[in-house]
């Protein structure tokens, strides 16, 4: 089956299984724990500073006010599920008035109010709260209480994506219980080691090291989760994590390493291994402030030279695939066909002659004297990368072409890449449904930011201006599809592979569906057939 | 003894001093920054950064940074974690117990296991078993510790199912459990790491308690004992032993620092909640006042081992000078 088929079906038949939560599980159904293998600790259960273990916890503990459905379409208001607002509308171009859910209420009994969305706003937009989520927030003007459950954003301008902005950025917080805290202890105070939230779930307890848990709020105003609790159970070794799995001390990992260890989980019989489409994109980004790399031909010669494909194959097995570009199969803009570079060694070799780029004796290129050889850096951290690193400097090598890889500490890989201080690097970015981080990671206003390898190109940022103003998922599809093609044109960077997420869960849960940017949103769906349950689920 | 107290505890204190001294400079110079441990997740924002350094101090000259450091920590303030915002004292001594529960543990099997295996080599110098027990202890010695964690959590835990893969305790169970249970539970998951850092400490004390009790075997004080129609098994434990233990037991100390750096790896790979798993995520994420806050605690348990180990030393042997 063609991979983008297989793709589509699979999001078909995962929306198709999120239904109506109440009508799933049978009378008796609700109870059971899902233990969670986990590679670190939460550093502070605080949405708008969480680490990405602890967010995965406070998406359970702190609500929306939408959810973002499995489709991820982060354009039309279709898109999205009411959460903490029971409705909405959008007033005029840049206002959007929530209307709060009465039901609601803190898991201390006190009613969520439209005040505690405007604390919440301030609190992440507050710099001394020192959250890397607040510039997520800019294109929000000011949060204002209308009436008790009434709330209304102002926007700077009008844009598709207001609704995405107004709520997937935003946990609410209770403000009756934060609002004696200044900001910049908040993440240092006893709540943010014993929450209170308003969620499917509540918080249990917290051993640093070795476990979170939460539980189920029976109570919960949209009907109760059918798990009594979910564990998050720190293993830092993904072999030993693995182990768990299969020794069934544990029940589910969110993502398990390609090859080796899917191999080790597909043979346990108790296992179901459950594909998602990754929100991970990685390849080789070229630093276009280095002489070298400042002309765009010479970069697409080495784009051509490398046979993403194979790359792909060597180190993900079946379990990767070469992106479209900028984007992954996790987000919208990716879907259907993108015009993309090919793998042309020949056309590569005559476009690096007529470049003036002539092999020396040594089958190395030469211009000018100089050769045309460039260093690569690339964390110790991730085997992928050195992989890929390894494949791409062979590849290049027939092509004229020397790279050197220079594997450096994560810390110090980062920290040369937030500097500038390198000639190429392999990079690996999580994305978001939304197409706005093309801006964050390629617009010219990101240089000196996310832009890490100072791609600048006026075309290109109007093309994505025009993108991101298109109002509905129909209109900005051409327009993104020509956003991504422009950078595959420009070649600043070879995207080279996306894994395909394999999620490992015990097979003892049922009604499990995935939303690709974040695994465990409908995990309040699942649940464990009482016939089937272990001792730790009663 | 006085007097032995008082130079034992300045040399420790001389000791912190260097541990934290040396800690601070290499950790300020190695490259890299806290602030941009999740830089590949999050966007970085310079402002921010910008007001963590200024927060923390790392704006300033690292002379003074160092000065500052020394001050607070001369009045018990050892600092904020960077990344957990707590109090690097607090998050250290929440660990403190699990890691000395651990290597406690670890030095008990290996000094039981090390004598043993010594005793039944001290018995058969030269022979097949000698050798054979000598060779089987030389190669967990050299094994990494590592693997050998992993090798043992496969076969024990995943393959034959007797013990825990990880973690202290059992999930959700652990908490229904009663006092007698917790404890059993804690000590099931504590078999494979102790052993892990066990085995690799064990052949060192084999080899040395064998080579002291060979010399006590053929000392004076064993023949005399010998001569007065003792049995072999009261000749080698009542006396040979005895002598022998004390150059072994200074071994204990000098394990803390061994059993310490094991315990980073052990601890990772057995998911167990310790000082070890704290200090190697502190490092990775350059979190500076958690670093030297773990280094201060070592070089404390390091210095007190030491002294333990030298006080034992005389009681089991009081010809050894203090």
């Amino acid at each position: 089956m063609p991979r983008r088929a297989f793709s589509a079906l699979l999001l078909l038949s995962l929306a198709a299984c999120l239904g109506d939560r109440a009508s799933r599980a049978p009378a008796g159904a609700d109870g059971g724990t899902l233990v969670i293998a986990v590679p670190g600790d939460a550093n502070i259960l605080l949405p708008p500073v969480a680490n990405q273990l602890a967010a995965h916890v406070t998406e359970r503990l702190f609500p929306r006010l939408a959810e973002l459905k499995l489709d991820l379409n982060t354009v039309d208001d279709s898109g999205f599920t009411p959460v903490l607002a029971r409705s909405w509308e959008h007033r005029d171009s840049t206002t959007i008035v929530f209307h709060l859910d009465p039901r609601a209420r803190w898991q201390d009994g006190v009613p969520i109010t439209a005040a505690d969305v405007v604390y919440t706003f301030e609190l992440y937009r507050d710099p001394l709260t020192e959250s890397p989520y607040r510039v997520n927030l800019d294109p929000i003007v000011s949060v204002t209480r209308l009436d008790s459950l009434t709330v209304a954003f102002a926007f700077r301008r009008w844009y598709p994506e207001q609704l995405y902005d107004a709520t997937h950025h935003l946990l609410v917080m209770p403000r009756h219980l934060l609002d004696s805290i200044p900001h910049e202890r908040l993440a240092s105070s006893a709540f943010a080691r014993d929450p209170v939230g308003a969620g499917p779930f509540r918080f249990a307890h917290w051993e640093p090291g070795t476990e979170i848990a939460v539980e189920a709020d029976t109570g919960w105003f949209l009907g109760r989760p059918h798990l009594a609790r979910i564990v998050w159970r720190t293993m830092p070794d993904v072999s030993a994590s693995v182990s768990a799995l299969l020794a069934g001390e544990a029940d589910a990992m969110e993502f398990v390493p390609p090859p080796d260890e899917i191999e080790r989980a597909r043979k346990a019989p108790d296992l179901t291994l459950v594909p998602y489409p990754s929100p991970y994109l990685g390849g080789l980004i070229f630093n276009l402030r280095r002489p070298l790399f400042a002309g765009r031909e010479l970069r697409r010669a080495l784009a051509m030279a490398i046979d993403r494909e194979t790359i792909v194959r060597s180190i993900l097995g079946a379990y990767g695939e070469a992106p479209v570009g900028a984007a992954t199969r996790m987000q919208w803009i990716a879907a259907g066909p993108v015009r993309q570079l090919p793998w042309d060694t020949a056309g590569a070799a005559r476009l690096l002659d007529s470049l003036g780029w002539r092999r020396g004796a040594d089958g190395v290129r030469q211009k000018a004297g100089r050769r045309l050889e460039f260093t690569v850096i690339t964390p110790t951290t991730s085997r992928i990368r050195q992989g890929v690193a390894v494949l791409l400097q062979d590849q290049l090598r027939k092509a004229g072409a020397v790279i050197r890889i220079q594997p450096l500490e994560l810390t110090v890989f980062d920290r040369r890449s937030h500097d500038g201080d390198f000639d190429a690097l392999m990079f690996s970015r999580t994305l978001d449904p939304s197409p706005a981080n093309l801006v964050q990671f390629w617009g010219s206003a990101s240089v000196g930011g996310d832009n890490i390898g100072a791609y600048r190109s006026p075309a290109f940022d109007s093309l994505l201006a025009a993108a991101a103003a298109a109002a509905t998922r129909a209109a900005a599809q051409p327009l993104w599809r020509a956003v991504l093609e422009r950078l595959n044109d420009d070649a600043p960077a070879v995207f080279i592979y996306s894994p395909r997420n394999n999620a490992a869960i015990h097979q003892r849960f049922q009604h499990v569906t995935i939303r690709p940017d974040s695994w465990l949103a409908t995990v309040a769906t699942w649940s464990v057939a009482p016939d089937r349950r272990l001792p730790r689920d009663r | 003894m006085a007097r032995f107290a008082f130079r034992r505890l300045a040399a420790a204190l001389l000791t912190v001093a260097l541990v934290v001294s040396i800690t601070f400079v290499l950790a300020h110079l190695a490259p890299g920054e806290p602030m941009l441990a999740d830089a590949e997740r999050f966007h970085v924002d310079p402002a921010r950064v910008a007001r963590v350094r200024a927060e923390f101090g790392l704006d300033r000259p690292l002379a003074t940074q160092y000065a500052m450091y020394l001050g607070n920590a001369i009045r018990g303030n050892l600092g904020e974690s960077f990344t957990m915002r707590r109090p690097a004292v607090a998050l250290l001594l929440e660990r403190f117990p699990h890691t000395a529960l651990l290597a406690g543990a670890a030095l008990l099997i290996a000094f039981a296991a090390g004598i043993a295996v010594a005793l039944v080599q001290a018995t058969r110098p030269g022979s097949w078993t000698d050798a054979l027990l000598s060779g089987a202890t030389l190669a967990f010695h050299s094994t990494p510790t590592f693997w050998l964690g992993l090798i043992l959590l496969v076969v024990c835990a995943q393959w034959l199912g007797w013990l825990p893969v990880g973690g202290m305790t059992t999930p959700v169970e652990h908490q229904a459990m009663g006092a007698m249970g917790r404890m059993l539970d804690v000590g099931r998951h504590l078999v494979l790491p102790a052993l892990t850092l066990a085995l690799v400490q064990t052949a060192e004390i084999a080899r040395y308690q064998r080579g002291a009790l060979l010399d006590a075997l053929g000392s004076e004080f064993v023949r005399a004992a010998r001569a007065k129609g003792l049995a072999e098994r009261a000749v080698l434990v009542r006396h040979a032993l005895r002598s022998a233990l004390a150059p072994v037991v200074t071994l204990a100390g000098m394990s803390v620092p061994a059993l310490l750096a094991g315990s980073v790896l052990v601890e990772s790979v057995f998911g167990w909640p310790g000082m070890g798993r704290l200090t190697r995520d502190a490092i990775v994420s350059r979190d500076y006042n958690l670093i030297l806050a773990a280094a201060v605690a070592s070089a404390v348990l390091v210095a007190l081992g030491n002294l333990v180990a030298d006080l034992a030393a005389h009681a089991l042997d009081p010809r050894t000078t203090l």
